[in-house]
């Protein structure tokens, strides 16, 4: 297989946009091609679109071509839009990096964009209901925060996990999103601060969630001679592996607060990779709610199972800790447009490994990153690993 | 000036209203396009008739919720439908404050929980259910719990189906 670089990364601002899907897309864009003035738009040869749910909160489908007349690209090797929920996203990149791998592809296109606050906001709250089993867990109510509430609830049961422990994760978060301009959060909160914001699903509450967000962001991804031709600083990509275990509905998630596709999916990447977390210098985790934060800690192996409170109160999670866990903010900070998440981790990734970040939340040093997108009521995992290093050779562990 | 005070413009009239989508309707996949047009249309029936009810596998034994016409573990498609044991145990529940979907929109806050029934997971099911006149305070985990039957009003006047759990 051919190594694959990011050699470009642009992002909007993420928030409540006073612009449309297609100004997102169009911003995106911009921000990628400005990132890389020496790229020439007829070097891209494939275009992969991360969107979640653009049929429902735009009303748009077949949104891939559509980004392609927007940004001026003329696909002739690969173009698709990609949805896997919430990690829309990072299957845009896992595809281009693929397709650019086994050689059909030589310069890649990867942008995520969602746009969720629309003038009709309980449909698209209540458009985040279709994520789980519609027919079934949908019709009891099931959305995201009362999921994630049921897994709080769970793990401060079995592990004793407490509301302080939740509230620190956003402390943390949001003192790394408070240096990053682009976040929808700039502000630092306090651990009274969050538990004292409304009550969302106990015991979540408002400050214990991620918010309904509007934002795109983009990369471009090249094979290794088209990369030493674009830019001296490529991220190189390491390998990548999704486990999801025939889990959709309730009844096959088992123990809510044992996340064991993401304990597999991690111990697959890094063997893959050869890598052990210890290695990890930066995590870009999937965060959608404080407790999911805690629950990767354990489950990426970063602590023990079920001392993930104890790793954020301990500060280890902190730059300067055992691993930098969402130096730019996290979806906490940045909102959490579905299909722009992934990509955003992966713009974070390069702004660090570059160091174009401001001081206080630049991880000086780092060498290994891992992007970890969820989606659905975490049944899927997905993770990325990401290095300055060009890897020896790219086998996918087999 | 406005144009259309200008010079009259050609009208375009759409209706008033336009009728709540389908797609909020959390209840539409009983009857996408009439009875029977759902392999697993026997679960409402049994709903209607007061029983909750899921396929089990005559082939491999597998007990499967939601309810399936082919078995995802062994593909036969031989299912028998059989009844949930009525009492369970709360796994976990919450109370939804803030964000309630809209078609319940006017329940809101209202209890969501996951509750066990039988002998989860050998043999037995994990449901998610809703919970009324029940505040999240009341609650611990393993209370008992039964399921119910719960009768969907409108929109419309077709006569619709669901379940609940209530403390027991
Ligand atoms: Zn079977």
């Amino acid at each position: 297989m051919r190594r694959v670089a990011i050699v470009g990364a642009g992002i909007t601002k993420f928030g409540v946009r006073e612009a449309s899907w297609k100004d997102l897309v169009q911003e995106a864009g911009k921000a990628v091609f400005d990132d890389i003035p020496n790229l020439d738009k007829k070097d891209i040869d494939s275009l992969f679109v991360g969107a979640a749910q653009p049929e429902r909160w735009v009303f748009q489908t077949h949104v891939a071509p559509l980004v392609a007349e927007l940004l001026g690209i003329n696909v002739t090797r690969a173009i698709a839009r990609t949805e896997v929920a919430c990690a829309s996203g990072q299957a845009a990149i896992r595809y281009a990096w693929l397709s650019i791998a086994t050689g059909l592809s030589d310069v890649a296109l990867v942008l995520g964009v969602e746009k969720m606050n629309t003038k009709f906001m309980n449909v698209s709250q209540s458009s985040m209901i279709n994520v789980g089993n519609r027919e079934f867990d949908g019709a009891n109510g099931f959305t995201a925060p009362p999921f994630f509430a049921l897994a709080a609830q769970r793990h401060m049961h079995d592990y004793g996990t407490t509301k302080e422990q939740l509230a620190m994760v956003r402390v943390k978060n949001a003192e790394y999103g408070s240096y990053n301009p682009y976040a929808q959060f700039q502000k630092k909160v306090t651990v009274e601060k969050v538990l004292e914001s409304r009550m969302v699903a106990p015991p979540l509450t408002l400050f214990d969630c991620s918010a309904i967000t509007d934002g795109a962001a983009a990369l471009i991804l090249a094979s290794e001679e088209k990369a030493r031709q674009l830019t001296d600083t490529p991220v190189w990509i390491l390998g990548g592996v999704q486990h999801v275990d025939a889990a959709h509905t309730t009844n096959q998630m088992g123990d809510l607060s044992e996340w064991v596709a993401l304990r597999k999916a991690a111990k697959d990447l890094y063997s893959m990779v050869g890598i052990e977390a210890k290695d990890i210098d930066i995590a870009e985790v999937h965060d959608c709610f404080t407790i999911s934060e805690i629950i990767e800690y354990e489950e990426l192996g970063f602590c023990r199972k079920g001392e993930g409170g104890k790793f954020i109160e301990e500060g280890e999670s902190y730059i300067g800790g055992k691993v930098a866990v969402n130096p730019g903010g996290g979806l906490l900070s940045n909102g959490h447009p579905l299909g722009a998440t992934g990509i955003r981790q992966a713009w974070e990734v390069v702004m660090q490994f570059r160091g174009e970040v401001p001081k206080e939340r630049y991880v000086d040093g780092a060498e290994i990153a891992i992007a970890h997108n969820l989606s659905g009521m975490a049944q899927l995992h997905h993770l990325m690993a990401y290095s300055v290093n060009k890897p020896q050779d790219v086998k996918f562990g087999r | 000036m406005a144009l259309r005070e200008l010079r009259k413009l050609r009208k375009l009239e759409l209706p008033d209203t336009v009728p709540l989508s389908p797609i909020l309707d959390l209840w539409d996949q009983q009857e996408p396009s009439g009875p029977d047009a759902t392999g697993i249309y026997d679960f409402y029936r049994n709903l209607a008739d007061g029983e909750l009810t899921t396929t089990e596998c005559k082939g491999c034994g597998k007990l499967l919720f939601p309810p399936v016409i082919i078995c995802p573990y062994c593909n036969g498609n031989d299912m028998e439908w059989v009844r949930i044991p009525e009492e369970g145990e709360l796994y976990a529940f919450t109370e939804l404050k803030l964000g309630a979907p809209i078609i319940v929109e006017n329940y809101a806050p209202f209890v969501i929980a996951i509750a066990r029934f039988g002998n989860y997971p050998e043999n037995g099911v994990q449901l998610s259910g809703m919970m009324f006149d029940v505040r999240y305070e009341d609650l611990k985990i393993g209370d008992k719990v039964k399921w119910d039957i719960l009768e969907i009003v409108g929109p419309g006047d077709k006569a619709r189906y669901w379940y609940y759990f209530k403390k027991v």
